[in-house]
């Protein structure tokens, strides 16, 4: 079979697995969800409401009937692209909540991505080209530190010092409140802010954006720091890499013409997985900087046992990742000439 | 050359853009103010607050505001400001007085038609004119759309009608007379016929059209926008609109007032946060605001439980409570002792558990308990529960374990037992459990509402406990005739007098029976940016933004 061949069988084979995945995730949060003590009616109504009111609210969501006829029902409605009406927010329907909450989570995730991407290759790159050094010691503490630390301790410890102590910072939230925020064309206030064309929206955007990006690309550059460390060390042994060195070529131009790149490919490889860490991190980071994106809103329903809203955000999640590890998937398929299907 | 061009021919030209974007960056950041003597301002440039307009932080975001259906504090915050009733407060008091309506209502001498006439002149933010038949339409509402308070109005209430263009008449099932008190509730405001429906479920979470001092500009999911009603019949705000900046944490809040990024900061802080807070109000760049709060701490015990069901061990467990105590270690002096269930900023309220058993009465413990056949050699074991995310609840039940085990000599053990808060009160009204430890938020500011949902009970026997009512799901299972009677004729006499008298005689009976035990009411404290003028805290309308004035 051709190379051409085999990769379409491949993207072929992983775009069928995408659905049996989602529907595992589907069924595992439908699951844990009913697992989870307290009912939602009780929630809602809160506790003086009378049981028969109760009762009937419970009827009319269907939470009165048998569990499977309730799991049936809702994988009947999410085959028909709908995730359904939120129990707290009345009237409103999940795919609403979605689409108000996640432009400031992708905004937040796009901005600690990009951060996470420069600090962990920039100092991954630097512990590997000079080994047992200080820098590489140092490198190594960062990783190991950054995986370690929790993330919400880590953004209370950076809003004490650069919000509280020094004031450089924001508290929290995504805009002033004493201000009109940017237009909405795509939800994105960066964006926004450009297309309106307006700079002064564009940099206290970019204010408000620093501390929470920062915190949660920070811990997740860890990651990256790693393994760019150890595949651009083992790279740098490589006899190409000495080829490369014994023909005269600077050590500067062989790090990163030469080696880096191909140290880079374990990158895209974990960029699906870290994207998932990205988004599990952005639940915390927004609580923590009351950043009002999805992930606030998903503890907000967690905590409200709102499950429709729960079930349609992890969903939406879930869709998310599984979409970015097969797009890693495939992009590696094309770059990586190593892999066999 | 095979590979990936990007990496080796635009990694450089990229790390020339980056690195001017972060100097841009930087150079935008570094453009704004610095911290200064009087305190650091967080958001140069940005998020100055000197406007006219007040922001206020809160972590309380509401879940709706549509007053037919909203039942938490943090609606009710923002419906005082957004919407008039047919009777408020004054200030500071639990003294009614007229808001809509022009005078205090005239009631039928059988005490279930109340008459009242309403103000002229008044209009809706939509600028529909406001009339007896908007008003009744509005209660109506709140009655029929079956929403989570509907039945504050609709267990009292049998019609609501217009008997004139400026006059409202109200008949009610029962006579009540703390009836006034319960129209002042935040969400029985006069609502707009125009922006409203009736019928089951037929609410606006987040749109409110009402004739209060503020009209609503926006609801957002992390801040709400009012701005001053220019049509107001009333004393105008002397500020032009609130802004609620809505954070996650108490860790945000507690960030904010501390470097100005809000007003005012209200709701919720730590009792460390709160003596943090006060202590560094005198260095820092805000006032600290303390009041008597409404809140009431309480345990209640299971009556029909074995040996609950025995009166002097559940009177045993009152003499125990040492409130001094809690108060001073776990709630920092940030809440007072309460010996009766009904606060003390009411005339009623009577100190009756403290004239029957003290404050930590070790020796009257010691002496009900033996009665009871309870020694050393056979304890009394006694599982309190709590919801798990109380860290406060959860010292108590500590702090009350510790100090038995020492005071008594192993007479007493006393069980901490935590579930998940949505478990917790939903086996509470299960009689699952012994004791527990819960608060209680009043709907409207009256004794009745300390004493009625709490220990009445509709249906029960004295052998039985309470199968039906107020007191089976509070987990008390408490039964008493004579407290139902007693209950009733409070509600039906109109002499205050009279009323305090049976009070009194409730509140006795209560420390005699012991099917709750009163532990503390809490203090409210709110902390307000110097050069704010006006902030006070109200007991019942809580934090009443129409006064504020930035100086």
């Amino acid at each position: 079979m051709s190379r051409s061949r085999a990769i379409q069988y491949y993207i072929l084979a992983r775009l069928l697995l995408a659905p049996l995945m989602l529907w595992t995730i589907v069924t595992l949060v439908f699951l844990l969800l009913r697992a989870t003590p307290g009912d939602p009616v009780d929630a809602v109504l809160g506790g003086r409401a009378p049981d028969s009111v109760k009762e009937e609210y419970r009827q009319r969501l269907g939470l009165a009937d048998p569990l499977w006829l309730q799991y049936l029902r809702y994988l009947g409605s999410l085959l028909n692209f709908d995730l359904g009406t939120s129990l707290t927010s009345q009237g409103q329907k999940v795919w609403e909540v979605i689409q108000q909450h996640f432009p400031a989570t992708l905004e937040l995730a796009s901005f600690s991505m990009a951060i996470a991407l420069i600090v962990g290759i920039g100092i991954g790159a630097l512990s590997a080209s000079k080994p047992n050094s200080s820098f590489d010691v140092g490198g190594r503490l960062f990783g190991i530190v950054t995986y370690a630390i929790p993330m919400y301790w880590f953004g209370m410890i950076l809003q004490l010092i650069f919000s509280v102590q020094l004031g450089w910072f924001p508290i929290g939230t995504r805009f002033p409140i004493s201000q009109p925020a940017p237009p909405t064309f795509t939800g994105l206030y960066t964006i926004d802010s450009l297309l309106n064309g307006n700079l002064i929206q564009f940099f206290t955007t970019l204010y408000y954006l620093a501390l929470p990006s920062l915190t949660l690309g920070i811990l997740i550059s860890g990651i990256f720091e790693r393994i760019v460390r150890v595949n651009l060390k083992q790279t740098l042994q490589a006899d190409y890499v000495e080829a490369a060195r014994a023909r005269g070529i600077p050590e500067r131009r062989i790090l990163f013409a030469h080696a880096l790149k191909n140290a880079l490919i374990p990158v895209i490889t974990i960029l699906g997985l870290t994207f998932a860490s990205m988004l599990g991190g952005a639940v915390l980071t927004e609580v923590t900087f009351s950043w009002p994106g999805l992930g606030n809103r998903l503890y907000q329903a967690i905590s409200e046992r709102d499950y429709p809203t729960v079930q349609g955000i992890m969903v939406f999640f879930a869709a998310i990742v599984v979409t970015a590890s097969i797009a890693i998937d495939i992009i590696n398929a094309y770059i990586d000439p190593r892999i066999r299907y | 050359m095979t590979g990936f061009p990007f990496f080796t021919r635009k990694i450089p030209s990229f790390a020339k853009y980056f690195g001017l974007f972060c100097l841009c960056f930087l150079l935008a950041v570094s453009c704004g103010q610095r911290p200064n003597a009087s305190g650091p301002t967080t958001t140069p440039n940005v998020a100055t607050t000197s406007s006219d307009r007040l922001i206020v932080g809160t972590t309380l975001k509401p879940r709706t505001i549509d007053p037919a259906d909203a039942y938490e504090l943090a609606a009710s915050n923002v419906l005082y400001s957004l919407g008039d009733r047919l009777y408020t407060y004054k200030l500071g008091t639990d003294e009614i007085i007229p808001q809509l309506a022009t005078e205090l209502p005239k009631i039928s001498a059988d005490g279930l038609t109340y008459t009242i006439p309403l103000r002229q002149g008044v209009v809706f933010h939509d600028g529909t004119p406001f009339n007896a038949k908007a008003m009744a339409f509005s209660l109506d509402r709140f009655i029929k759309n079956g929403g989570k308070p509907s039945s504050l109005l609709a267990d009292i209430v049998e019609s609501v009608k217009d008997s004139g263009e400026y006059e409202l008449t109200i008949k009610l099932k029962s006579p009540f007379a703390p009836f006034p008190s319960l129209l002042a509730f935040a969400g029985a405001c006069a609502v707009s016929p125009k922006a409203y429906e009736i019928g089951p479920g037929k609410f606006t979470p987040t749109k409110f059209v009402g004739t209060g001092p503020y009209k609503l500009v926006e609801f957002s999911p992390n801040f709400i926008r009012l701005d001053a009603f220019d049509q107001y019949w009333g004393e105008k705000p002397p500020n032009k609109g609130i802004d609620f900046q809505l954070l996650s944490s108490s860790a945000n809040l507690y960030n904010s007032i501390r470097t100005g990024a809000v007003d005012i900061a209200y709701q919720s802080f730590d009792p460390g946060q709160i003596t943090s807070l006060r202590n560094q109000a005198s260095s820092g760049n805000w006032n600290a605001i303390e009041a008597k709060g409404n809140v009431i701490s309480y345990m209640t015990l299971n009556t029909q439980s074995e040996p609950l069901n025995k009166p002097e061990v559940r009177q045993a467990i009152a003499s125990l409570i040492n409130r001094k105590l809690l108060v001073e270690r776990i709630l920092a002096d940030q809440a007072t002792p309460a010996f009766t269930m009904i606060p003390n900023t009411f005339a009623v309220s009577k100190p009756t558990f403290q004239e029957a058993y003290g404050d930590g009465n070790i020796t009257k413990v010691k002496e009900l308990l033996g009665k009871a056949g309870f020694s050393k050699e056979k304890p009394l074991k006694l599982e309190v529960w709590y919801p798990s995310g109380s860290a406060v609840r959860q010292q108590v039940a500590s702090t009350l374990k510790e100090y038995a085990t020492q005071q008594l000599e192993g007479v007493v053990e006393i069980l901490p037992q935590t579930v998940e808060s949505a478990s917790f009160f939903a086996n509470i009204r299960k009689g699952v459990y012994q004791s527990a430890l819960v608060d209680w938020y009043p709907d409207f500011s009256d004794p009745d509402n300390y004493i009625h949902p709490l220990v009445s009970c509709s249906k029960g026997s004295a052998e039985q406990g309470c199968q039906e009512g107020a007191s089976k799901s509070q987990g008390s299972f408490y039964y008493s005739d004579r407290m139902n009677q007693l209950i009733q004729q409070q509600r039906s006499e109109k002499d205050p007098a009279k009323r305090q008298q049976i009070f009194s005689e409730i509140q006795d009976l209560l420390a005699k029976d012991v099917p709750v035990i009163p532990l503390w009411q809490s203090k409210d404290y709110a902390f307000a940016k110097k050069g704010l003028e006006g902030v006070q805290l109200d007991p019942i309308q809580q934090l009443p933004l129409w006064e504020i004035k930035k100086v």
